[in-house]
């Protein structure tokens, strides 16, 4: 149902609830008033001809007597033509006289001196019956009887319904009053979540401009939120803008390059040319390609919102399958490549870019000269060590190469990125990149120590 | 060899089917998921490898591996992509492929791959490697068609080692598959290793030491 899922809807629902509920109290309530108003002012009659009726009882020939003026009936019968019964009987429940032998009470004790009313079904009708116990006056003997009166209710539903009527008018217009009410106040306390609704609705899709509304303090915590959520969007943007920058620039310079090679190659008749054109082409295309992936990974550590998943890696399969990884590439550079890794597993928290920090080592130490390449796994704190017996970087140059676009070697070659994009990994573990000699002496030693594990 | 190309970039697809075709395959070419997937749908497809690019219109290529590994877990798939990132990789693999290039590749590397992957994933009951071969059934190998008895550690070691030919394989992976049961220090292994090394023709066929890791069979070095 649609109805539940709205906020309207639901407040609507909850508070008509006690609404309804009330309503049917206050008429039940009027309902039970009306029926003892109604009997109340009937059962005054039962007891005026009850009373008529005791008063005309003697005794004659030893036995009671009853001559009864149509008056003490003709006073039950109101205008709703009611049935009016009544009976005579003495102290041991003997009919005596009546119209009817209408049933007596088995303890009529209750009644004595006074009336005793009850609802009877008595051959199929629905009556009220008046019942008195009385004694004749001035005989010593002092025997009493009983004198029942009874009348159907039509008399008394119809009093009833009529003061039911009045009530209910009453009660409906309240309840109408009410609803209009709620409704109203539902709609003026939802009003500035439609003026919220709306301002975001006609918002251009481009901006992440903050939201300026005066809203009520619960809208306006969300106002709030969709603030953050947007000023932290406006900084994802901007890194991807200035990725977006830097990558064009980077880029167009080697494809320049392409072209112009190609350019001359294709003004030239001798095969041998265009070969080494082609060649040139070839392996521009290929660094090319490898800076457009550098540049990627650069831009997904810049971004501020990275969080990387960390689960529990153990560094010698990290080193293991990064050696399987690489080996082909480097052996076919003529480059040994090769793991040393510890018989005990060395866990630490890491995700996926771990794998790509190795392959940048890697693929450094490979493309400067180095000719043999181990990757080592140490305890105490895990360290993971990527060891070359290449040319090595001078001890002053140690901070800037970790500089991304830092050409730290006199190379044409490399990006500048790869030891950058290393560090920036090793950053987002918690773990810190530095440089070293490695024992081989010249050559170059790149350590990335982990917090030791804190469990 | 009956190999399905899925890729969508003219420029590199045109290279690669040069490439294949010259390397005596019959390749399929389609340039979209879609298709791709439509192509999959019988168990019956009669493809012996897939090179899938992931990056397609319509229909991406992780969701078509998605599908056909629903009912087909054998085909072997080598995925093609621009997509870099060792994070994509391992979606991939971990959807059932079982290689990964990432582009751009070299033209020997893919070859090289494919030559591994339709190796290992071979219904035929004969695998070769330049003069090696061997016959799965009876573990027996021939060299340039003679017999080329071995002792039986040395046999398995060297069964194992075709089986995976072109790519690294574990001192312990090594000791599970060639030497399943038997306890055996890597030391052992070593000595077995030695020893089979002696045996082959070093000039056509290499059994090199990957440090730290295990072996590898390579031929034509």
């Amino acid at each position: 149902m649609k109805a539940a899922h709205s906020l309207y809807g639901r407040l609507l629902g909850w508070l008509t609830l006690p609404l309804l509920t009330l309503g049917a109290l206050l008429l039940l309530q009027a309902w039970l008033e009306a029926r003892t108003t109604a009997d109340h002012a009937y059962d005054r009659l039962l007891e005026a001809a009850s009373l008529a009726i005791a008063e005309q009882v003697q005794r004659q020939d030893d036995r009671l007597w009853l001559d009864l003026p149509p008056a003490a009936l003709e006073m039950l019968a109101g205008d709703a033509q009611e049935r009016v019964f009544y009976s005579l009987s003495d102290q041991q429940g003997r009919h005596i006289t009546g119209n009817a032998r209408l049933p007596l009470p088995s303890d009529r004790s209750a009644a004595d001196g006074g009336l005793l009313y009850r609802d009877i079904d008595w051959q199929g009708l629905r009556l009220r019956q008046g019942i008195r116990r009385s004694r004749l006056e001035g005989w010593q003997s002092g025997e009493s009887f009983d004198v029942s009166v009874a009348h159907t209710r039509e008399g008394r539903d119809a009093l009833r319904f009529e003061l039911l009527r009045g009530n209910l008018a009453g009660i409906l217009g309240m309840g109408m009053l009410a609803v209009v009410t709620l409704l109203m106040a539902l709609r003026a306390a939802l009003r500035p979540l439609t003026r919220l609704r709306h301002a975001i609705r006609t918002r251009d899709p481009r901006t992440l401009a903050p939201l300026d509304l005066d809203l009520p303090r619960e809208l306006a915590e969300l106002r709030e939120t969709l603030n953050g959520l947007l000023s932290r969007m406006r900084r994802v943007r901007a890194n991807q803008e200035r990725f977006i920058g830097d990558a064009s620039h980077q880029l167009r310079t080697p494809l320049a390059g392409i072209s112009a090679r190609a350019e001359l190659a294709l003004r030239q008749t001798q095969p041998e040319r265009w070969r080494a054109a082609l060649e040139t082409i070839h392996s521009t295309s290929e660094n090319t390609a490898r800076l457009a992936m550098q540049l990627l990974s650069l831009t997904r550590l810049a971004n501020p919102e990275y969080r990387p998943e960390l689960i529990p890696v153990d560094l010698n399969d990290c080193a293991r399958q990064a050696v399987r990884d690489h080996w082909m590439t480097c052996h076919q550079a003529g480059v040994d490549l090769g793991a040393d890794c510890l018989a005990s597993p060395v866990h630490v928290a890491a995700d996926w870019q771990l794998q790509e920090s190795l392959a940048n080592l890697i693929d450094n130490s490979r493309r400067y000269g180095a000719s043999r390449i181990t990757l080592g796994v140490m305890t105490h704190p895990p360290r993971l060590v990527i060891e070359d017996d290449g040319p090595g970087i001078p001890a002053d140059q140690h901070l800037l190469v970790l500089r991304p676009f830092h050409r730290g070697r006199d190379d044409h070659e490399g990006s500048g990125l790869g030891l950058a994009i290393a560090d920036g990994i090793a950053r987002n573990h918690g773990a810190r990149l530095s440089l070293g000699d490695s024992a081989m002496g010249s050559s170059l030693r790149v350590e990335i120590r982990f917090p030791e594990a804190s469990q | 060899m009956k190999l399905l190309l899925v890729e969508d970039d003219a420029l590199l697809a045109d290279s690669l089917l040069e490439l294949l075709r010259g390397g005596g395959h019959r390749v399929e070419h389609l340039n979209d998921g879609d298709t791709a997937l439509a192509r999959l749908a019988s168990a019956e497809h009669g493809v012996d490898l897939i090179l899938l690019d992931l990056n397609l219109p319509g229909t991406g290529g992780l969701e078509v591996l998605e599908a056909l590994r629903q009912h087909d877990p054998e085909t072997p798939v080598l995925i093609l992509t621009a997509r870099g990132a060792v994070e994509d990789r391992v979606r991939g693999l971990d959807l059932g492929a079982d290689d990964y290039l990432g582009k751009p590749f070299s033209l020997d590397e893919l070859e090289a791959r494919v030559r591994a992957l339709l190796r290992r994933h071979s219904r035929t009951t004969r695998l070769s490697l330049g003069p090696l071969e061997l016959d799965v059934t009876t573990l027996g190998f021939t060299l340039d068609g003679d017999p080329f008895p071995l002792p039986p550690r040395e046999q398995r070691l060297l069964a194992c080692l075709l089986r995976h030919a072109g790519e690294p394989v574990d001192k312990s992976r090594l000791a599970e598959q060639a030497f399943s049961g038997e306890p055996m220090g890597d030391n052992a292994i070593e000595v077995y290793v030695h020893r089979l090394r002696k045996r082959l023709p070093a000039e056509r066929l290499a059994l090199r030491t990957v440090r730290g890791l295990g072996y590898l069979l390579e031929g034509d070095p």
